[in-house]
């Protein structure tokens, strides 16, 4: 197949229907607005159907870790990975309601729910850990990120909002005054960095679009 | 008096919860157990959805003939061409369209609502609180309006970050630093609601009420 | 720093074993889930103003609740949806439900109807309440929904054409809608209904996220959006002001003490730093 067809028609594509979308957006025509509707809609299809993907990925990765550390233990593993997946994808199929059957809400809430919630939570303690070596007022800029830290943290404190009821404006002052500022402005710069990199990919001349597979 | 399978499903839900907080004390087999477990679950979980989703929203319309829907499914099965060396670049097709679409919508509402707005806020704010006469709110959006200009020009990468620059750079890392501040204090009391949940579901709901039938 | 083991008091200080924190950490979050302090909590403006962007449509309004929540975190927003979803039955809102995550869907159907039941408030589903399933949006789905709302759900939750569902025969699109409720777990989807409903149609919107989320929304605050939640701890402030007591409750009082261990250390490990930096060769030995 030639380059036309392998590299460049697809950027084409995607450029016109980006430019499209931005018709919609900026014009009053019905056409680029019914247009956009129905493109906006077959994305939500596509990403639906390509999600099995994900399947084959953790496979991938499943293997390469197995090939890395041929143990028993690296197998019983794996194979966890996959009486799961099996358990849940029966669970879902089986049962009349599929995902909204008591059986897979079983699985669902009580084994998902939990590990995944639990990960979350181990976060707090690594967290806690890192901030006792790390967030020292070292600087200037330290010294800003522990009082913007420290005074939002105690204000979410019911503890700190009774006993030190000054924190309670404190902290929301923070919030809402040199957070906004802050983050405003990053909001802003960030928009601009989009902004520029989506104009590069709808002009062809973003090279991640170019990189094969 | 809970039935069976609730206290079962307690019973392994506890099991799980413990294993992960088990990687406190050090990495370990019971850990790794429930790290592949979710691995295997959230993989399944999303499989099934998805693909209901496609069969409701694609798959059944174009059996009933709105044959458009074709495009689409054919584009989503064109994705996994991508597995094959050989045919790799077929991908390139629905990944243009996801990309194109996407950039698409997003550039259009980026200028007005993330750039334009947002500036014209901080403007406004400042000069409708400049005709209030409310000293607090003059402070207040006088202090945004300087934090979102040395934000955005500590952002500037294309000079040296020296005398003006240099200053307000300086001045906007501060102010992005009580940003960072406050969204790293969210995330700590996040992970420790998060805790206080699962602890919570071990005392009252597994115990408490299957257990001990309290 | 030297990798020879700790011998100053302020290198000491700084090299606590960090189990400490974690067994602390435990046993201190652990005391006030058995024995409550029942602290107050004191409300916050963008939770007034999330309220009150409720309280002030007429009854009878659409309210849309783009739910992006997730099992993983219901921890940190259930009292926060569950608070919303009161208030909004309370004041007969017509509420249109979808799902944009995956396991926004399970919470949905374990929480509508068993934590919240909308026939409590007198509500009929089709009627007053309709729930549309999962899709996977993202922004583009979020701009296809508010265009046509049948491109992407053609069918509700179970399998009823929109067209014959009594509340959306009406419905087909933004026009119809009065206020967003949008819930969502990643930090930088604040953009998204700020891009697709904000900007193109000013459709009133408020939001709801994760605590870290929350210094992210403020830029958009009060003018783009009419307030947020952050966390669980807005929503317990959700609760306190609209009068629906929930869950927020107890996560808020175990905070109490839960947070101490870390502020312990906190401290400890600048007093350490600072200790080190001042005192330097002047530390005695400590044996």
């Amino acid at each position: 197949m030639s380059l036309f067809v392998r590299k460049q028609l697809p950027i084409i594509i995607a450029s016109i229907l980006g430019i499209l979308m931005i018709l919609a957006y900026f014009t009053t025509f019905d056409i680029f607005a019914q247009f956009k509707g129905i493109a906006t809609s077959w994305v939500v299809i596509v990403s639906a159907v390509t999600v099995a993907m994900g399947f084959v990925y953790m496979t991938n990765a499943q293997i390469k870790m197995y090939q890395m550390n041929k143990t028993p233990l690296q197998l019983a593993y794996t194979l966890t990975t996959y009486v799961f997946f099996g358990a849940f994808m029966i669970a879902g199929l089986a049962y009349k309601g599929d995902v909204n059957s008591p059986e897979y809400q079983w699985w669902f809430q009580n084994i998902y729910g939990n590990v995944s919630a639990t990960i979350y939570a181990v976060m707090y303690f690594t967290l806690a850990s890192s901030a006792y070596r790390t967030f020292v007022i070292s600087s200037i800029e330290s010294e800003a990120l522990v009082l913007g830290g420290m005074i939002y943290t105690l204000r979410q404190i019911p503890l700190f909002q009774v006993y030190m009821p000054w924190i309670v404006p404190l902290g929301e002052w923070f919030l809402l005054v040199p957070n906004v500022g802050g983050s405003r402005g990053a909001v802003i710069a960030a928009a601009f960095a989009a902004l520029v990199v989506g104009i590069r990919t709808l002009w062809g001349k973003e090279v991640t679009l170019e990189v094969s597979s | 008096m809970a039935l069976f399978v609730d206290v079962l499903g307690g019973l392994v839900g506890t099991f799980f919860i413990i294993s992960v907080l088990s990687m406190l004390w050090k990495d370990n087999p019971i850990f790794r157990i429930g790290q592949q477990a979710i691995i295997g679950a959230t993989m399944a979980h999303y499989i099934l959805l998805n693909f209901k989703s496609a069969l409701n929203n694609a798959v059944l319309p174009m059996l009933g003939g709105n044959l458009l829907l074709f495009v689409p499914l054919l584009l989503g099965v064109l994705m996994y061409t991508r597995l094959k060396n050989e045919i790799a670049w077929v991908a390139r097709y629905p990944t243009g369209v996801l990309v194109g679409v996407g950039t698409g919508v997003m550039i259009a509402g980026t200028l007005r609502g993330q750039i334009i707005d947002q500036i014209k806020n901080t403007v406004l704010d400042l000069t409708n609180s400049a005709v209030s006469g409310n000293m607090t709110g003059i402070i207040n959006t006088l202090l945004i309006a300087i934090g979102v200009v040395t934000a955005i020009s500590f952002f500037t990468f294309t000079r040296e970050h020296k005398g003006v620059l240099g200053i307000s750079a300086k001045i906007g890392r501060i102010f992005l630093m009580i940003s960072l501040g406050a969204n790293w204090s969210g995330e700590l009391v996040w992970y420790l609601t998060q805790l206080i949940g699962r602890l919570s579901w071990i005392i009252n709901t597994v115990i408490k009420v299957m257990l001990l039938g309290g | 720093m030297s990798k020879d083991k700790p011998v100053t008091f302020w290198e000491k200080l700084g090299n606590i074993d960090y189990r400490w924190l974690y067994a602390l950490s435990l046993v201190f979050t652990i005391i006030p889930i058995l024995q409550p302090l029942g602290l107050p909590v004191q409300v916050s403006e963008p939770t007034i103003g999330y309220c009150d962007a409720i309280n002030n449509l007429q009854p009878g309004s659409v309210v849309a609740v783009s739910f992006g929540s997730s099992l993983a975190l219901l921890d940190e927003q259930e009292a926060q949806y569950l608070a919303t979803w009161k208030i909004l039955f309370q004041k007969h809102m017509k509420v249109i439900f979808y799902c944009t995550y995956a396991d926004s869907a399970l919470i949905l159907q374990k929480h509508l109807g068993s934590k919240v039941k909308p026939e409590d408030y007198g509500y009929t589903y089709g009627e007053d309440y309709v729930w549309l399933g999962y899709a996977p949006l993202g922004e583009a789905g979020e701009a296809s929904f508010a265009q046509n709302i049948r491109g992407v759900y053609p069918k509700d939750q179970f399998d009823t054409p929109l067209d014959e569902i009594p509340m959306m025969k009406n419905i087909n699109d933004q026009s119809g809608i009065d206020l967003l409720i949008f819930t969502y777990t990643s930090c930088t989807d604040v953009e998204w209904p700020v891009r697709q409903w904000v900007v193109p149609y000013k459709k009133p919107t408020i939001v709801a996220t994760l605590g870290c989320c929350g210094p992210m929304a403020a830029p958009y605050y009060p003018t783009q959006i009419q307030g947020f939640l952050s966390g669980s701890g807005m929503g317990t402030e959700l609760e306190v002001y609209s009068g629906n007591p929930g869950p927020g409750a107890m996560m808020s009082d175990a905070k109490n003490l839960g947070i101490l261990p870390f502020l312990l250390f906190f401290l400890l490990g600048n007093v350490s730093y600072l200790g080190k930096r001042y005192a330097g060769g002047k530390s005695k030995e400590v044996k």
